[in-house]
């Protein structure tokens, strides 16, 4: 219920605050709730919506996996990292959106496959820069008892990691859903961010409104999401740290 | 693309509440910001503040360069600029929506001449796609979707007996455009000059001047303000309207003169600067054109209600 309310107060300020508006770019809400209807019809959650979110859920799980498999290794062979690091942080500070007209020219200008790229490039580092550390940390003894008993090094470092892979990846996501959006400026016909762009180049203002309300709402389903995966996932963590608070 | 997101910012934040920027200084000359584009289309009004068109009529004209027609048309209404420049589809779309603005003399035109105009369709030199009809099914790459450019090839494709509904459009800016068609990325792509003559320079076939073909005297684009402003300042809209109109006759009449004035505003190849197709500049509205346009858009259901043409235009 606490985490309901903040929501529900936001929500009736901006309601009272917006009434009577006569400003062309503010609507009052009302006027955006009645745009919704018209807005979020079957073919815009079919064409606009469903697309979108594959393509952020694609890059995603292509950035997970390439940045826990990267960073593992490069997390266990301290020559490898040492020699990685200045072209790791080279292109880290490289901004994916201003890649995307190079990516477009490998990946093709329209298609899946320019925009899925870009989400993948802008997920990457903090899954691979968090799983390095985490993979860096893992308890020297517990890494040596490993090998003594022959047990793969993998069984141990992963699951040590696992709270930094997992700190990662919820930067990720917010991230992913930035490029989702802008990954569709450039080259799209359809998408949820292309959507609302193209609103607001139409001068359709309350369905404009509607798509970013929609935009922040995907946001907060899919941390919701990410919260449910990784308290079963790393349940044991979390016991771990109740212990040692209750302790 | 990220000038896009700017300006898709810059509608929330002018919204806001930007601060107006006219006044009259000390000369009694008022003081004016003008919104424009930075492309071959405002190259008279450059032309006519170097010629001190403006000062004549008491104006101190300022002139800001934005992305497009869509972010000035909110800088016009919150008042950051006094008068700006928008393509007509863009215009309409304002004006159906209920925005009240109110064009007050006319921007660009196209030449007219099928094959000789600023704004056509290309494809690669060894495309199966030689004539408008050929487009449809095809993947065509426009700037903007759902605005000028889409309304006037499906209108040429229409003509030529072609199912436009057919169309992919896709947006992309023009200078990806052309690396886009001869990527094969795209089967076609609509581009307006310099990239026309970019793209001839590489090889790149044109197969329809969309403008032309939509309509002869085609009213591309047109300097506008809000009807607020059109209200309140009489004076300073009859002037601009007088120093704009000899600023288009000026431009007309010295060609050479308009393509000199190009470099103080663009990044453009001098080869291609000589080369180049200009557009026409006439002083008067072609309201026929404008009432083709906005049936076109009503047709393929980028405007979903007729624009009120006599509140619009001048």
């Amino acid at each position: 219920m606490k985490r309901i309310g903040l929501p529900v107060v936001l929500v009736a300020l901006w309601w009272a605050a917006s009434a009577g508006s006569t400003s062309f770019f503010w609507p009052p809400l009302p006027a955006i709730v009645a745009a919704v209807p018209s807005t979020w019809t079957g073919d815009f959650w079919l064409h606009d919506v469903v697309p979108s979110v594959v393509r952020l859920l694609i890059g995603f799980f292509l950035a997970l996996f390439l940045g826990v498999a990267a960073g593992v290794a490069l997390g266990t062979f301290r020559t490898v990292f040492f020699m990685a690091e200045p072209v790791l942080e080279f292109f880290r500070a490289l901004p994916p959106p201003v890649l995307i007209p190079i990516i477009a020219l490998v990946a093709g200008y329209t298609g899946w496959t320019a925009k899925v790229v870009t989400i993948t490039l802008g997920c990457l580092w903090p899954v691979l820069l968090n799983t390095i550390e985490g993979v860096r940390s893992v308890d020297e003894v517990a890494r040596e008892t490993a090998r003594s008993y022959h047990i793969a090094p993998l069984k141990v470092i992963v699951p040590s990691a696992g709270p930094r892979i997992a700190t990662g990846a919820r930067q990720a996501l917010s991230v992913g859903v930035i490029l989702m959006v802008i990954s569709e400026l450039f080259g799209a016909n359809r998408g949820l961010g292309a959507a609302v762009v193209q609103f607001q180049r139409g001068f359709a203002v309350p369905q404009m409104w509607t798509g970013i309300i929609l935009l922040g709402l995907l946001g907060v389903a899919l941390s919701g999401l990410f919260q449910l995966v990784e308290r079963h996932t790393l349940a044991w963590y979390h016991g771990w740290r109740r212990a040692e608070r209750e302790g | 693309m990220a000038r896009r997101l700017v300006a898709l910012f810059a509608t929330l934040t002018l919204a806001v509440g930007a601060c107006g920027d006219s006044g009259t200084t000390a000369s009694g000359q008022t003081k004016l910001t003008i919104g424009v584009i930075p492309i071959v289309d405002v190259a008279p009004i450059y032309l006519g503040v170097q010629k001190g068109f403006f000062t004549e009529q008491k104006l101190e004209v300022k002139l800001e360069t934005a992305q497009g027609g869509a972010a000035i048309v909110p800088g016009v209404v919150a008042g950051q600029y006094q008068f700006g420049f928008s393509n007509t589809v863009s215009l309409l779309l304002a004006n159906a929506q209920g925005l009240p603005l109110k064009a007050v003399a006319n921007g660009v035109a196209s030449t007219g001449a099928e094959g000789k105009d600023f704004g056509a369709v290309i494809v690669k030199k060894d495309s199966p796609i030689t004539s408008a009809k050929d487009l449809a099914g095809k993947r065509v790459a426009v700037n903007t979707l759902r605005n000028i450019n889409t309304t006037t090839v499906s209108s040429v494709v229409r003509k030529a007996g072609g199912d436009p509904s057919t169309i992919t459009y896709v947006e992309l800016p023009f200078p990806d455009i052309v690396s886009a068609v001869a990527k094969g990325d795209v089967d076609a792509g609509q581009v307006v000059e310099p990239f026309l003559t970019i793209a001839a320079g590489q090889g790149d076939k044109q197969i329809t001047s969309n403008y032309a073909g939509t309509a002869p005297g085609l009213t591309v684009g047109m300097y506008f303000t809000s009807t607020k402003f059109a209200q309140e300042n009489a004076a300073a809209v009859a002037g601009f309207t007088t120093a704009m109109n000899k600023s288009l006759e000026y431009a007309s009449a010295h060609p050479d003169e308009a393509r000199a004035v190009l470099t103080t505003y663009t990044k453009i190849d001098p080869a291609v600067q000589q080369k180049m197709v200009l557009p026409k500049w006439p002083s008067a509205v072609d309201k026929a054109s404008v009432q083709v346009l906005a049936d076109l858009a009503t047709q393929d259901g980028v405007l979903t209600k007729q624009p009120d043409l006599t509140a619009l235009l001048p």
